[in-house]
């Protein structure tokens, strides 16, 4: 039992943990998608080490792998969008002042 | 295989430690750098896991990406350049907690399920492109057709929202 | 059958056009009574040439109503229609100067219909309904001048006590129709033993009441209070007579002990009622007193055993007291009062009239050879063959003495030489009304033996020398002593008491008003109580519905209320969630998911 994966995966929940803090405790957005952008790295590595380590004969897993990818870049054009139009609007991206949908 | 190890041990580290800085900084031109040297560090690990198209790919996308990043960074940061060591974070008790309770739960699962066997080697770099543009359009093909409209729609969504509104000095159309 | 028919619809019909047409009252009423009078005379010739008619209506079930036409009938329908229409045309006159004449004759051809139903009545049914209505007739006319004071009050008087009297009636008949189990009158008198009795007793306090006998003689000289022409009528030949009717018809059922009654109370009334009338002094009052008295003669006759003389002195008594009655009438109209007092002397102004009082006056005493003499003469016979003799004898010659006295002292109030008289309308047709019952009063007696053959009933012969001599004694004593002392000397301490028709201990009022308004008066405080305890139950209700209403509002309301509000608090608290702040939002999810993945592991770490 060789350790590789074990390492792997640690590596991939450290992201996905640091990617969750940064998501949840940031104040601007752009600070915000990046931390999404590490959690989705996180789960990346923990795909490519499971296809590495457990089939990797099964091109499907790197498949999953270029969708995770296609998603974060899809993501990522749209944040910006929005976070254009939001400044555009009011000047900042700080998502303390968004509290429009205040119920 | 320890070699192996060592590589996958060496860049996920810096993996992670380049993310922390990413949100410990003030600068920031420094968090995008820092995101993209982790992105690329995790592109390196994929090249020792033998995933070369993948780490190639990852490598090239990132860059791009954390370039973008970095010029909408200035663009929309109130101080860019850090030098007011403003801390501009919220509830960060919380974030922290659930943080680590999120790594904890996944490092759990991770050492206490029985993976079983570990495959000892890979299909080549040629071998692994050949399987995958096969897999792409054979019986992944629609789900690359679903992702390449998504794509196109994303795109026009996003045109669409940062498109400017004209204003017309004397409009009476709708 | 026809005939039956008319003659108790014609009147009847008469009444009807009268109230329609409203014009020509007195044309209209004498017409009728004449077309009844003609079919009733007609229905007795049938009956003397042997053919008894009937007439059957359908009524209850076994029970059909039944009108008869046999001898006893027919006579006495005829006697009603033929004095009813003497008094209509007198009525004519007497009335000239009413204004509701409409009324008056309407009225008066209904009390004819109703007393030809009576008398011609074959069953029990029909009877008490025809007894009703001559009730009924009888207050409606006696209260014609409902206006004048006291009025109302002696129609009504007259009324009740003729209708609780009839209670007898009702009863008796009901044990009559149980007994035999048919309605018709004939047959149900097959009654014998205690039913007889019973019946009969109360037949006797049913007659007792319609035809004035004692203790229940008030009620007539109160109804004098009505027009003369009623008086005439009703209260001389008809209604009174419904009375004696009932018991001549049914003495064949009748128990000899029952009859012993029967001839004790007609007894009493005569004596009493004539030392009434002899201390009376009002014409007409006298006249109503008198009329009791005779009456009680005839139940004397009925007590005695044998009714055919009650029939005949009834038959003659109709035709004399209505004479009588029309005359005092006519000397009301001259004095415009009946007070004796008042007519002094009307003699003098109304000699023709005064004629026929007279002779009226004298058959009522009995002189031969006019009809009164040979009607007492029977009754006397009778009572001196009954059983009884020393009982009804003493009786009937002490009401024969007493009918002279009183008639002599009027004729000789009428006579003296007094007072002026004021013009009379419409004498010509009161005279002519009064010359023909006069004259029918004088010579009824020559008929007397053909109605004996008609009913097969004979007078014995073996008393009557005694009778005759007994009763013509007793008439002559009674009118010497009536024309020459003075009423206070005749009946001496009994005067008072006289005026106040002999009541005992109070009478009436004393016995029975009184009583009835206390127990009224109890009654009243029974339902006060009830009341207050009604009204209280109702207060109760009310503080239980209060207090619901404060336990729903105070209760069940703030109860719900306070859920209310905690739903709302519980809203405006789940509210914070929705802070729409993006970073709060994510840490939601992100912490829910954690939760989700917490939970994942310990199910896979265990599984």
């Amino acid at each position: 039992m060789s350790p590789e994966l074990i390492i792997a995966l640690i590596s991939g929940a450290a992201l996905f943990g640091v990617g969750i803090y940064g998501a949840l405790s940031q104040t601007n957005l752009v600070m915000i998608m990046m931390g999404i952008e590490l959690i989705l790295a996180g789960a990346m590595v923990n795909l490519v080490a499971f296809w590495r380590y457990l089939h990797p004969d099964v091109a499907a897993g790197q498949m999953f792998v270029l969708i995770i990818m296609t998603v974060m870049a899809i993501e990522m054009a749209v944040g910006f969008a929005v976070a254009i139009a939001r400044f555009r609007a009011i000047g900042s991206v700080e998502m303390e002042e968004a509290t429009e949908l205040k119920g | 295989m320890t070699a192996q190890m060592f590589f996958i041990g060496f860049f996920g580290l810096a993996g992670v430690w380049f993310g922390i800085v990413v949100f410990r900084t003030y600068s920031m031109v420094r968090s995008a750098l820092a995101l993209l040297f982790s992105q690329t560090a995790l592109g390196a690990m994929f090249l020792s896991m033998q995933a070369e198209f993948l780490g190639v790919l990852q490598i090239m996308m990132m860059a791009t990406e954390m370039s973008i990043m970095a010029i909408f960074m200035v663009m929309f940061m109130m101080d860019p350049g850090g030098l007011g060591e403003m801390d501009m974070t919220h509830q960060k008790r919380l974030s922290l907690g659930v943080g680590i309770t999120a790594f904890v739960s996944a490092v759990a699962v991770a050492v206490f399920v029985d993976w079983g066997p570990l495959a000892t080697t890979a299909p080549d770099a040629v071998q692994q492109t050949a399987d995958l543009g096969l897999e792409l359009l054979g019986r992944s093909m629609l789900i690359f057709e679903t992702a390449g409209v998504t794509i196109l729609t994303a795109m026009i969504a996003a045109t669409a929202v940062a498109i400017q509104p004209v204003k017309k000095a004397s409009c009476h159309e709708s | 059958m026809n005939l039956i028919a008319i003659a108790i619809l014609a009147p009847l019909f008469t009444a009807l056009l009268i109230l329609l047409l409203r014009r020509t009252p007195a044309l209209l009423a004498l017409l009728g009574a004449s077309v009844a009078c003609v079919a009733s005379l007609m229905l007795l010739a049938n009956v003397a040439n042997g053919i008894n008619s009937e007439l059957l209506l359908p009524g209850l079930p076994d029970m059909p109503l039944r009108l008869i036409a046999t001898p006893l009938t027919a006579l006495l329908s005829t006697l009603v229609s033929v004095i009813a229409s003497m008094v209509l045309v007198y009525a004519v006159g007497y009335m000239q100067q009413d204004n509701e004449k409409n009324r008056f004759f309407a009225t008066m051809l209904l009390f004819i219909s109703a007393m030809q139903t009576l008398v011609l009545a074959g069953d029990w049914i029909l009877l008490l309904s025809a007894w009703e209505l001559i009730g009924l007739s009888s207050y409606l006319l006696i209260g014609f001048w409902y206006r004048k004071p006291g009025v109302k009050v002696a129609a009504t008087r007259a009324f009740l006590v003729t209708r609780s009297a009839d209670l007898g009636l009702y009863i008796a008949a009901f044990i009559l129709i149980a007994s035999t189990g048919s309605s018709d009158i004939a047959s149900s008198l097959n009654t014998s033993g205690g039913a007889a009795i019973a019946a009969g007793l109360l037949l006797l306090v049913a007659a007792m009441g319609k035809s004035a006998q004692t203790p229940l003689h008030d009620w007539l000289q109160q109804a004098m209070a009505g027009p003369t022409p009623v008086s005439a009528l009703l209260h001389s030949a008809t209604l009174v007579a419904a009375g004696a009717i009932l018991l001549i018809r049914t003495a064949p059922m009748l128990p000899p002990e029952v009859l012993l009654v029967i001839g004790i109370v007609g007894g009493i009334t005569t004596v009493v009622t004539g030392l009434i009338a002899l201390g009376e002094s009002d014409l007409k009052r006298m006249l109503a007193a008198s009329t009791s008295s005779q009456y009680g003669l005839m139940l004397i006759a009925v007590g005695a055993g044998v009714p055919m003389a009650a029939l005949l002195h009834l038959i003659a008594h109709a035709a004399i007291k209505s004479s009588l009655f029309l005359g005092a009438g006519v000397f009301q109209h001259s004095r415009e009062s009946t007070l004796l007092e008042q007519l002094r002397g009307v003699g003098h102004d109304r000699p023709k009239i005064f004629l026929g009082f007279v002779l009226a006056a004298l058959a009522l005493a009995g002189i031969p050879p006019l009809s009164g003499f040979f009607s007492k003469d029977a009754i006397i016979a009778a009572s001196l063959n009954s059983a009884n003799i020393w009982i009804l004898l003493p009786f009937a010659l002490a009401g024969t003495l007493l009918t002279g006295g009183y008639m002599a002292r009027a004729l000789r109030i009428l006579w003296q030489k007094k007072g002026e008289s004021q013009p009379v309308n419409g004498l010509r047709w009161m005279g002519a009304g009064l010359g023909v019952l006069v004259t029918l009063a004088v010579i009824l007696a020559a008929f007397f033996p053909g109605i004996e053959s008609l009913l097969n009933f004979q007078l014995s012969e073996t008393s009557q020398i005694t009778a005759e001599i007994l009763g013509l004694s007793a008439a002559l004593t009674g009118l010497a002593l009536g024309w020459s002392i003075p009423r206070q000397r005749l009946l001496g301490p009994l005067l008072p008491w006289a005026n106040r028709g002999f009541a005992i201990a109070g009478g009436f009022d004393n016995l029975m008003v009184r009583p009835a308004l206390a127990i009224a008066g109890g009654c009243e405080k029974l339902e006060r109580i009830l009341y207050a305890g009604v009204l209280a139950t109702g207060h109760l209700g009310l503080r239980l519905a209060r207090a619901a209403r404060h336990n729903d509002e105070q209760r069940i309301d703030a109860a719900i209320f306070s859920f209310v509000r905690s739903t709302i608090n519980l809203g405006s608290k789940a509210r914070k969630l929705q802070s729409g702040l993006i970073h709060r939002e994510l840490a939601i999810s992100t912490v829910a998911s954690a939760m989700i993945l917490v939970f994942m592991l310990i199910t896979l770490l265990v599984y």
